[in-house]
């Protein structure tokens, strides 16, 4: 028996509901061996206008049950992008969104033009909750405004799937949700990375050369769980969970508290088959407790 | 590259507080080349999988070599024999050995032997002489495990060998090869631009994904040490902007 896992976000049909989270598979074409079996869709590492070198090192640091990192959005820029990647997601089985970064409102429109209408770009995430570049990323993502005008900057200039990927770093993220929802999102992805720090203790100063880092991993997952829950609460468009998944169960949670779908990030660095394994775990799951596919599940989304 | 779980087989100590674990992974065993690097997990272990060169190769069995720099390395330490460790690899791009100099100096501070006895063997069918020099702060400090035509110890506190640094005590050859501390790695950039270097960084994924294990390049931005590194021409990497020392690493 096959299981239904397949699932409507915003607009698209998607194969699975398990997605790969944009900055833990580059552009996809990284790792040979990785199963791309149970693959929803593929988020691509963020990407600005212009190429860009990233941070100094050292980027990352492991800490209790996560890891932080600051990588600074290092890539081709978007004609790199367009000329070396997108026409190898155009053979692919599964679609391709692009994370899209701007410095300003202007430029994220400008980005979703040029990314309008390129063959294998399926679809945009908004990344307004990078904490770790100087101008824009965090700053558009905890204001409402802000991230309203940015929304709407990218979903003026393409009639593509439009998902903004949120920030845990703020008072209220119920607030940020509506407003994305009010200016066009098709979709909604919660959450990003917390911003953390770690102090060497010989050298007296932080580990990471940015200082701060964005943290990740299975340290986030319950914090994530309630966040992806209470964006889910606020809005009627899906809301795709991200946070610390390292297993069906991880995933399991997210879903039931309301998520349409969820995306894998710092697993898949850990285990390359962890997509496969948590589409596969999730199936086994649904079956065992008697369901014949992921629309079946209950969610537990009281409103509010 | 391949993903499997690898069977621990045996351990010997072969330095004061520095251990050779010997791995069953015959698909790596068979394909790995000097240069190139595991990147290995266990239960329980920490978050990311630890990189560690490859040291030797025993038939199908691979070889590491670390000390217990950190609470994952005392895990990896306290294994038993028949226990289970994911490999991940081999991963990375290794040293250049094609023919044609007719010596070579293997030069290695600490764990920064690891690399090297695969180096010999390469640099030996690529018709080179061999000079292994091998240092490290005292002589039970120094890895008892050397692989060369000619074996060159230096110890910082002159109780083995040649009193100095192992760069110090590199003879004249053809070409250089050397692993160790970063800072070590830019005294040898200076005398020898053309050198071979292995650098250590912090890693995530081991695969190229993440852009953690960022190398500064002289000529502009970074690449990375698991996918284009983790061996570079000396001269290449900006050596100021890359952290002198970590706590794990590479070789570590």
């Amino acid at each position: 028996m096959t299981l239904d896992l397949s699932v409507e976000v915003g607009g698209l049909r998607l194969r699975g509901p398990v997605l790969a989270a944009s900055g833990t598979f580059g552009y996809g074409t990284e790792v040979p061996l990785l199963e791309r079996r149970g693959l929803g869709a593929m988020v691509s590492k963020g990407i600005f206008l212009r190429p860009r070198a990233g941070t100094p090192p050292p980027r990352i640091v492991e800490t209790p049950s996560g890891m932080l990192n600051a990588i600074g959005l290092q890539g081709p820029g978007v004609e790199g992008l367009i000329r070396d990647y997108a026409p190898q997601w155009a053979e692919w089985d599964f679609p391709v969104f692009v994370n899209v970064n701007g410095e300003s409102a202007a430029e994220y429109g400008e980005l979703a033009a040029r990314l309008d209408g390129v063959p294998g770009v399926a679809g945009f995430e908004i990344n307004i909750s990078c904490p770790n570049v100087e101008q824009g990323g965090l700053y558009f993502g905890n204001d409402p405004r802000a991230a309203a005008a940015v929304t709407e900057a990218v979903r003026k200039r393409t009639d593509l799937p439009v998902w903004v990927k949120l920030t845990p770093m703020v008072t209220d993220i119920a607030v940020i949700a509506r407003a994305c929802e009010a200016a066009g999102a098709d979709a909604l992805c919660a959450v990003n990375t917390f911003v953390g720090m770690s102090i060497d203790l010989n050298a007296r100063q932080p580990r990471l050369s940015f200082r701060t880092g964005g943290l990740s991993g299975p340290a986030i997952r319950p914090l994530a769980v309630h966040l992806a829950h209470q964006a889910a609460r606020a809005v009627n468009i899906p809301v795709i969970g991200i946070g610390g998944i390292m297993c069906a169960e991880d995933a399991l949670e997210f879903l039931v508290a309301g998520c349409a779908a969820v995306q894998v990030g710092t697993a898949t660095f850990v285990n390359p088959g962890a997509i496969a394994e948590v589409h596969d775990g999730i199936a086994t799951y649904l079956a065992e407790q008697g369901f014949a596919s992921l629309a079946e599940l209950p969610r537990y989304l009281p409103r509010d | 590259m391949f993903l499997l779980n690898a069977a621990l087989v045996a351990r010997r100590e072969v330095a004061r507080g520095m251990f050779v674990l010997s791995l069953d992974a015959p698909p790596i065993a068979n394909s790995v080349r000097a240069g190139q690097f595991v990147n290995l997990g266990w239960s329980p272990g920490p978050l990311l999988r630890r990189p560690f060169s490859v040291y030797r190769i025993d038939g199908d069995r691979i070889e590491v070599i670390l000390k217990a720099v950190g609470a994952g390395t005392a895990q990896l330490l306290q294994m038993k024999a028949g226990e289970t460790i994911s490999c991940l690899g081999p991963l990375g791009h290794g040293f250049e050995l094609a023919p044609g100099p007719s010596s070579v100096a293997l030069v290695s501070g600490g764990l920064g032997v690891a690399p090297m006895p695969l180096a010999a063997r390469d640099a030996r069918a690529a018709g080179m002489q061999v000079t292994w020099v091998h240092g490290a702060r005292t002589a039970d400090e120094l890895c008892s495990e050397a692989d060369g035509d000619e074996v060159i110890w230096a110890t910082d506190d002159g109780s083995r060998g040649f009193a100095g640094t192992a760069v110090a005590a590199v003879p004249d050859v053809d070409l250089v090869l050397a692993c160790g501390p970063n800072r070590m790695l830019a005294v040898a950039a200076s005398r020898w631009p053309d050198a071979q270097v292995a650098v250590e960084t912090y890693m995530g994924c081991g695969t190229g994904v993440c852009l953690g294990c960022a190398v500064p390049l002289v000529r502009g931005g970074y690449d990375r040490a698991c996918k284009e590194g983790p061996v570079y021409r000396a001269a290449d990497i900006e050596w100021a902007m890359l952290p002198s020392h970590l706590p794990y690493a590479l070789t570590a």
